[in-house]
């Protein structure tokens, strides 16, 4: 029992912490403390839970929400490995993209959102390139940075035996690269999530965000509630697939801590 | 002609900001016969790593010229195989995929790769760590791994810069021995730097010494010790003579560099 306990600690002190939560949260507004209206309760999300789920409301939700972020991130995925490819390989690529990248940097990306409605209209496109661009930052950092960083011991040894120049990014750099882009990716689908929620917020007919702000305007705190949580539990369920994959992937290297 | 013909070398590196260019060997001539050990041996920055890299074609002469089998080297190739001294293993591969590593590279027929790899992962014995990766070896093991992937692809001219550098004394000695063994076999010319003037004896058919400022060699001394080299030799009275021969030529030039670091 505490064998099983040491090894998943982590784990188990989280489920732990987050029901405690959960009861407080219960307790709390059955008790009168707070007010049902303003952050609704346990029980009563997941009653309106299941309602939405009979009525289908979650899947289509759900289905739109996922759709928009699956496009967006594939988008961030290929334009920002391709770019952070070029520049990796050429210094003037990587300077001719670095005010742009210092620009996204710098500036919150989402006050463009209305200059995006002009171009691409309310709804869909919009939102994907809300997401798109949210995510675009860290792939292209860090492929960037994968590729510069790639071990020059390794490129020399590569080179007496021969290799070409697409054998060293194929079977060197690009291997060598993995646990950063990976994690790259981790940020990226943070922020793709962050984008589609954001952008639905504002203008859509359909979506995650959109049931949360549509049921938020209505003052409908247990029906807002239902998407509020099933974005955390979407954000939750991707960074940890994503760490997963990360260890999965880290494991040859003898600093990773097991 | 002899296999490798080193004549008249120099090779000067920039140095980074200015016009500069610093000579790190000069005058280097040097010939090794097909199926020789030579062994490099000087203090260190008199340019062995800068010379056995130019013949490994990875630094190209400012001056002269090597020719390996009367072929100008221009760049790496199949006849020449590197082993360096350490960290040059791709973590993220197993030892059998680091020795498949070199076959891939030199696009050996697929069918053949995997079974070449696991034939020189054994034959330097790791057969049982085949699946390991570099972490989890100790550092004789991964130059057990380089010295394979070098002999996998089938050189006529062995490099190594300094294999056993950062191995303790005990696995250095192992390292030498089972070296020699494996060399023993099918006599590959053996280029092998060293700061050990022991290693370079034990080692050597002949020891180039090398001085610097800049880097040329002082003497190149033949080592008439039979094969195969024991132990027990590092302790007979012509080791003992070679041993203080070299030692005197290498204590003369960090004298020397002594003197010039007091001038400035
Ligand atoms: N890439 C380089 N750029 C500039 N100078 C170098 C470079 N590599 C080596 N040197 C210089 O050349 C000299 C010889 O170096 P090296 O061949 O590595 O010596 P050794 O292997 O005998 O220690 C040293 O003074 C070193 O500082
Ligand atoms: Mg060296």
């Amino acid at each position: 029992m505490t064998r099983i306990f040491k090894k998943h600690q982590a784990l188990i002190s989280g489920i732990i912490s987050f029901a405690v939560l959960l009861l407080i949260w219960q307790f709390a507004v059955d008790f009168g403390y707070i007010k049902a209206f303003f952050v609704s309760s346990p029980s009563r999300v997941a009653v309106e839970f299941w309602r939405q789920l009979q009525s289908g409301e979650v899947r289509d939700n759900m289905a739109v929400s996922l759709y928009e972020f699956a496009v967006g991130l594939s988008l961030a995925v290929t334009v920002g490995g391709m770019l952070g490819v070029m520049a990796g390989w050429s210094r003037t690529i990587e300077y001719v993209l670095e005010p742009f990248i210092w620009f996204k940097y710098s500036s919150p990306t989402i006050a463009f959102y209305p200059l995006f409605i002009a171009w691409l209209g309310l709804g869909e496109p919009t939102i994907i390139a809300i997401a798109f661009i949210f995510a675009l930052t860290p792939i292209y950092a860090n492929t960037l940075s994968g590729i510069k960083n790639v071990d020059q011991d390794l490129v020399r040894a590569a080179i007496s035996f021969g290799a070409r120049p697409h054998d060293l990014f194929l079977k060197v750099t690009l291997p060598g690269s993995v646990p950063i882009l990976i994690a790259g990716l981790r940020l990226a689908v943070g922020r793709a999530l962050t984008g589609v929620i954001a952008a639905e917020l504002f203008g859509a007919t359909a979506g995650l965000g959109y049931s949360i702000a549509f049921y938020g305007q209505k003052l409908k705190t247990n029906e807002m509630m239902v998407s509020l949580v099933l974005v955390v539990i979407l954000g939750v369920i991707f960074t940890q697939l994503l760490s997963l994959l990360e260890s999965a992937t880290d494991a040859w290297r003898p600093n990773v801590d097991r | 002609m002899s296999q490798i013909e080193i004549r008249d070398v120099a090779i000067e590196y920039k140095k980074p900001k200015s016009e500069e260019s610093f000579v790190a060997i000069q005058g280097v001539s040097l010939s090794i016969e097909k199926g020789s050990f030579v062994t490099i041996v000087g203090s260190s920055g008199c340019g062995k790593s800068t010379l056995l890299l130019a013949l490994a074609g990875l630094i190209e002469c400012s001056r002269g010229s090597i020719r390996v089998e009367g072929k100008d080297v221009t760049g790496p190739g199949k006849d020449r195989a590197m082993v360096f001294q350490d960290a040059s293993l791709l973590p993220w591969r197993s030892v059998h995929g680091n020795v498949r590593f070199a076959l891939e590279l030199q696009r050996w027929k697929r069918d053949d790769i995997d079974e070449r790899a696991a034939r020189f992962v054994r034959m330097v014995g790791l057969g049982n760590f085949a699946d390991y990766h570099p972490h989890q070896l100790s550092g004789g093991m991964r130059q057990r791994v380089n010295i394979a992937r070098a002999l996998a692809v089938d050189p006529q001219v062995l490099l190594m810069d300094e294999p056993f550098g950062a191995l303790d004394a005990q696995t250095r000695e192992v390292m030498g021995d089972e070296l020699l063994r494996i060399w023993e076999r099918d006599k590959k010319t053996a280029v092998f730097v060293t700061h050990s003037i022991d290693e370079a004896i034990f080692l050597g058919d002949r020891v180039v010494v090398m001085g610097r400022n800049p880097g040329h060699i002082r003497d190149v001394v033949e080592i008439d010790l039979p094969r195969p080299r024991t132990a027990a030799m590092l302790d007979s009275p012509s080791f003992i003579e070679y041993r203080r021969k070299l030692r005197d030529y290498i204590s003369a030039d960090m004298q020397a560099l002594h003197m010039v670091e007091d001038i400035a």
